[in-house]
């Protein structure tokens, strides 16, 4: 696999000229110091309104430091970032009325039942008594929180905590969702749920922020990626573009027996094809192609020569392959 | 499968996410305190170990004193015609007032812990809000925790202060006074350190000698000379000796304006110092 790997460090792609109406988060530039240590490294990003940019990373590369910037919880040490067009060290207030955050941690008041958790946030965004009820009850029910409601949160399993963070995080309806590791802990149905919730949202317009480890995750919910590592952004771009600086997409033949490969082999290379032995077993041929109309080619030239394949399989690179390389060639420039 | 698992969200709990304004028209500082005081208010009434537990310091010295100590003879400038009960018992409700004080502390601290803070501040919810919160909520724990102490010290063990019943409400009124100043030291420690157990460790390292190095337990003029000294500038001896004065009617009156000046100091420090540590970030 990883002699496919052709790392070019990705242009930051997403990233909008600034006074772009449409952007509602936009981070120019943010560099983010704790003391010597370099927690965010002129990171630049942007969102589109409606769109989702899901932030990858590993433990530590600052993508909860950029989450918290832009949540206005922290202040950036130079750089300048907007929030629903508004400044983060300006004009917090006007942020925090606009955003909801979902940290790592669910945030929530054990003490106080599912309910009572959501009405207390309602109530301290100015809603009314009623209003608060009602807001409490839809979110309830969208995040199948119902049967539960009146218990108190301290006896909720992780997966119940969690959906109840990120329902007391939409109470005010937010502009921009901010989504920090939403899905950690969470089964996979309540993940699939959360998803679903996400794509509901962002239907309606919602912008998000996603921050996660999991490549499906911001394969299925990103529309433009961006990975950060150590505090620097090595590349960003929409899923497809990034699978695509990690490698060409390939197919596997598996062939009735290994003297095949030879043969198969010589026919490729004479079509065009730099076909490569397998390595795990020793009937199979990888084949790199560019378009999935070569797989016709592929099988017309084993055709030709009378090889016949038990077996073909289509491979597209996965986010891990982009994920790996860019760790390894980050890691390689900066050793830790 | 998974359709049956997860139902299509409702656009109805959707609405509005993209909304130009904000759904809600955000609340008034003193909104936000009541709120915020009600939710910790309810939690206390569902979970009525909080008040108890902090009882439990003040209620075993007591007992401890008036029992341990009862067959042994005065000091020779024990007050005449007060019985060793009357004359500890103010000196438990300033106990009972700094031990209430530390909770408002640690009650800040378990916010911070579970992720409340974090939330708040994702929220257009001034940062004073909560600090005043956790002061008011501790403002009605130690009223009733002093209306416990009264109560179990009348019916149980006997207790007849000498003193009115105005005076011995204006006792213990300003009894919850220092409990409320001194749980804004608490809450700035809370907001300072952000652990819990430093500020146990405060209540039991500075608070617990302190209340032994007053009038707390025995007449100052009965301590050994470098206590004395050190009980006539604790800020107790003045706070025990009011309370002491108005529930006994005995002398000691003159210290009610220092421990009023000095509580309303430490509050008002407190205030300030609890605010600029809470700022912090995270």
């Amino acid at each position: 696999m990883s002699g496919l790997v052709t790392p070019p460090v990705a242009q930051p792609g997403p990233v909008a000229p600034s006074g772009d109406r449409d952007l509602m988060i936009e981070a120019d530039d943010v560099t983010k110091s704790f003391g010597a240590v370099h927690a965010l490294d002129s990171v630049s990003v942007g969102v589109p309104r409606g769109t989702v940019l899901g932030l990858l990373g590993h433990n530590g590369a600052g993508k909860t430091t950029l989450v918290n910037i832009l949540t206005t919880a922290l202040p950036l040490t130079s750089g300048r970032a907007r929030v629903a067009g508004y400044d983060v060290a300006r004009e917090p207030v006007e942020i925090r009325r606009r955003i909801g955050l979902t940290g790592q941690f669910a945030s929530v008041d054990g003490q106080l039942s599912g309910r009572d958790n959501i009405v207390l946030i309602a109530r301290l965004l100015g809603a009314g008594r009623r209003a608060a009820g009602a807001r409490a009850d839809e979110l309830l029910e969208l995040f199948r929180l119902t049967d539960v409601a009146d218990r108190r949160a301290s006896g909720y399993s992780g997966g119940l905590r969690r959906r109840l963070d990120l329902a007391v995080s939409l109470v005010g309806a937010p502009e921009v969702l901010f989504l920090d590791e939403p899905t950690t802990g969470l089964d996979p149905s309540s993940r699939l749920n959360l998803w679903e919730i996400v794509e509901g949202l962002v239907e309606q317009g919602t912008t998000v922020l996603l921050t996660t480890q999991y490549l499906e995750e911001a394969d299925r919910l990103a529309d433009s990626i961006a990975v950060l590592s150590a505090g620097r952004v090595v590349a960003a771009g929409t899923a497809a573009e990034l699978k695509a600086t990690v490698g060409r997409r390939t197919v596997t033949l598996t062939l009735d027996t290994g003297e095949d490969r030879g043969t198969a082999g010589a026919a490729l290379r004479g079509a065009g094809f730099t076909p490569v032995n397998g390595e795990e077993d020793p009937r199979t041929v990888v084949v790199p192609i560019d378009a999935t109309r070569e797989i016709a080619e592929v099988v017309r030239t084993l055709d030709q020569v009378g090889v016949e394949a038990t077996e073909l399989t289509f491979g597209e690179p996965t986010l891990d392959d982009v994920y790996l390389a860019l760790a390894d060639q980050s890691a390689a420039r900066t050793p830790v | 499968m998974t359709t049956q698992l997860t139902p299509a969200p409702r656009p109805a709990a959707l609405r509005a996410a993209a909304g130009e304004a904000p759904v809600f028209g955000g609340s008034s500082l003193l909104t936000q305190i009541r709120i915020l005081t009600g939710r910790s208010l309810r939690a206390m009434v569902t979970d009525p170990g909080i008040v108890l537990f902090g009882l439990i310091q003040p209620v075993v010295i007591l007992f401890v004193l008036t029992q341990v100590f009862s067959k042994m003879g005065m000091p020779p400038h024990f007050p005449e015609g007060v019985t060793y009960l009357d004359y500890v018992l103010p000196a438990i409700l300033v106990d009972n007032a700094a031990q209430s004080a530390m909770q408002s502390g640690v009650g800040l601290v378990e916010d911070q812990k579970n992720g409340m803070v974090a939330r708040l501040r994702s929220l257009p919810v001034h940062p004073g809000a909560l600090l005043a919160a956790r002061s008011l909520v501790g403002l009605v724990r130690a009223t009733v925790q002093v209306l416990i102490i009264m109560v179990l010290a009348i019916t149980v063990l006997g207790y007849s202060p000498n003193g009115g019943v105005a005076e011995l409400a204006l006792s213990a009124g300003l009894t919850v006074f220092i409990s409320f100043s001194l749980g804004w030291a608490f809450i700035a420690a809370g907001a300072w350190l952000r652990r819990a157990e430093p500020l146990q460790n405060l209540a039991l390292i500075v608070i617990f000698p302190l209340m032994f190095a007053s009038s707390a337990y025995v007449p100052v003029a009965d301590l050994p000379g470098w206590l004395a000294a050190v009980a006539n500038v604790n800020p107790l001896t003045y706070a025990i000796d009011a309370s002491r004065a108005l529930a006994l009617d005995v002398p000691g009156l003159d210290h009610a304006i220092p421990s009023v000046v000095i509580s309303a100091v430490i509050a008002v420090v407190g205030m300030v110092a609890a605010l600029r540590g809470f700022r912090r970030p995270l």
